[in-house]
């Protein structure tokens, strides 16, 4: 199959999933609320800049925004018999993938921007490298879409992701430098913090909003994200095989 | 044999310890209806899963018009049509935009979808409710968008799991007539139904199923003819009579009740109308009706499925959840 076709059939399956998931106000109020009174709960206290809080709150709004939903677009679908309708079709299981990932992908810019700009505003706050930021925002987005579906193939049904979700969002909510700069954490925290796609995610967009040039740093952490997002692509389409047989 | 559209080879699906598939093998010629007959738990679906790819099995081959369902999946899965026996359709979108998605998902250019689309919501009474959200469709309704869904890219194949199933007879009249159409237009049909008058309207071919082997498989007038060594003959007296007195009567092999009539099975027995006129004329009674029954599918069924008639009759529906009640 030609890539454009492939790549068209990720994208019919995007849109769906846009239409029947994702436009759907109590979605985009939980994935804006939860992280904004996460962000209100920690920053009274004022001992973290404002390029830290407003990195730490964009990438909590993406992680929160896209995986609600990612997390139980599959498992809603096996549920309902829908699933096995793409399943049938020809669409390979990595376009299937892709596909369900490219949703969140496109929401997660959507709802940053929406944070990004009047915290900003609010915070008096200059973002240095606008284009950096977005990236970053895109690459976070499709990071942690991707890091959705594979929650959403384990699970056998919607409590279950959620649960799994939860498990994965939290812990990264507090231990990827969001509140509390990842050097202030205890040694074994810091490594732990490491494996975290948040942690580089909070990263590249702090460095978009200190820095007006590209840095090594910068690249480095959407270098792990994409690697993130590629190994929980792979990892979802061997479950979904492995399910399958 | 024409053509052969599929070819299962040597099918083999086990679940844990229990075998759902035991080298289940048939061919499918191009162009033709073929049903796949079975009780519940007989190896239809897991059979349809493997042969659309749905499931994988643990050995054998399915080739879709030369395609290998394993190796070669997206081409395979390009010239077929599925149309499973839930409904899997999206509530939170019309019926038109169903249709138009599926489209999307087999290739057809974007300039035919809609147009496509709109022929079969007119070729399925859907017409009216185009844009309508499908969730507020009844049952029927939706088992027939299904079933559009399923033909909106023109496969060359299409599979049909119990098409009929939860539709009111006008709607399963006219989907039957127009399988029969799809079918007369060069569209091969693979159809397993628990309705066997269905299969014996449709088919031209039959397999059945049993305990994961398929245990026959022929045209359905030849499976009807493998029961015709013994004959039924149904008549009624002027008076009851008990199944004891009938049991005497010279070649008659057994006796059922049904109502106010009998049944006689019974064997070659040349003169059995004449040894019937004499057991009523010594019983001074008079016959009111008599007449032979042909043998029918569901007496091929019941005779090489080995199962007894209510656990033939048991409906698949109440073993499993719906989702589509609507």
């Amino acid at each position: 199959m030609k890539l454009v076709e492939k790549l068209s059939k990720s994208f019919y399956i995007a849109r769906k999933d846009m239409r029947v998931y994702y436009f759907k106000a109590p979605n985009f109020t939980y994935g804006l609320l939860m992280p904004v009174a996460l962000y209100l709960a920690f920053s009274v206290s004022g001992t973290l800049s404002p390029a830290t809080l407003i990195s730490g709150l964009v990438s909590l709004v993406i992680l929160f925004g896209t995986m609600s939903i990612e997390a139980v677009s599959v498992v809603l679908e096996k549920q309902t018999g829908t699933f096995e309708r793409l399943l049938a079709a020809p669409v390979s299981l990595i376009g299937l993938v892709l596909g369900k990932a490219l949703a969140g992908f496109a929401i997660g810019p959507l709802t940053a921007v929406a944070v990004l700009i009047p915290v900003s505003l609010l915070s008096g706050t200059s973002v240095q490298n606008p284009l950096a930021v977005f990236i970053a925002i895109c690459v976070s987005s499709f990071t942690f879409a991707s890091m959705g579906i594979l929650v959403s193939c384990f699970a056998r049904w919607t409590p279950e992701a959620q649960m799994y979700s939860n498990f994965f969002r939290f812990p990264m909510a507090f231990l990827s430098g969001t509140f509390i700069p990842v050097e202030s954490m205890p040694q074994f925290l810091q490594i732990f913090s490491k494996v975290l796609p948040l942690t580089y995610s909070i990263d590249a967009m702090r460095e978009g909003l200190n820095n007006s040039f590209i840095t090594g740093s910068y690249l480095f952490d959407l270098g792990i994200l994409l690697l993130f997002s590629a190994v929980f692509m792979f990892a979802s389409t061997k479950v979904l095989e492995r399910q399958l047989s | 044999m024409t053509t052969p559209a599929i070819i299962a080879s040597d099918l083999r699906k086990k679940y844990g310890t229990l075998m759902a598939l035991d080298g289940v093998s048939f061919t499918v010629g191009k162009g033709s209806i073929f049903g796949l007959l079975g009780p519940n738990g007989a190896g239809k679906t897991t059979t349809i899963r493997i042969m659309t790819g749905l499931t994988v099995a643990n050995s054998g081959s399915v080739s879709i018009l030369g395609h290998d369902i394993k190796n070669d999946t997206i081409e395979a899965k390009k010239k077929i049509g599925v149309v499973p026996e839930i409904s899997n359709i999206y509530e939170e979108m019309s019926a038109e935009q169903n249709l138009v998605f599926s489209a999307e998902l087999y290739g057809v250019p974007s300039s035919e979808r809609k147009k496509r689309a709109n022929e079969l919501l007119a070729d399925f009474g859907l017409a009216d409710r185009s844009y309508d959200l499908v969730a507020g469709f009844s049952r029927g309704m939706k088992r027939r968008l299904v079933i559009a869904c399923g033909m909106v890219h023109n496969p060359e194949i299409l599979f049909l799991d119990e098409p009929t199933t939860g539709l009111d007879v006008q709607s399963t009249l006219a989907l039957r007539e127009q399988i029969r159409k799809l079918n007369k237009e060069g569209t091969t049909i693979l159809l397993t139904t628990h309705y066997l008058e269905e299969a014996d309207q449709l088919c031209d071919t039959i397999a059945m199923i049993n305990k994961g082997k398929i245990v026959a498989l022929d045209k359905p007038e030849n499976l009807k003819a493998s029961v015709t060594g013994s004959n039924v003959i149904e008549l009624s007296f002027s008076e009851l009579v008990s199944e004891t007195e009938l049991d005497s009567i010279k070649g008659v092999i057994e006796v059922h009740c049904v109502g106010d009539k009998v049944r006689l099975v019974v064997g070659d027995e040349k003169d059995i109308i004449g040894e019937i006129s004499d057991f009523a004329r010594g019983k001074k009674l008079n016959i009111t009706t008599i007449h032979t029954l042909k043998p029918s599918l569901e007496d091929a069924f019941l005779k090489i499925t080995g199962l007894n008639p209510e656990e033939a009759v048991k409906d698949k529906e109440q073993l499993k959840p719906r989702r589509n009640d609507g």
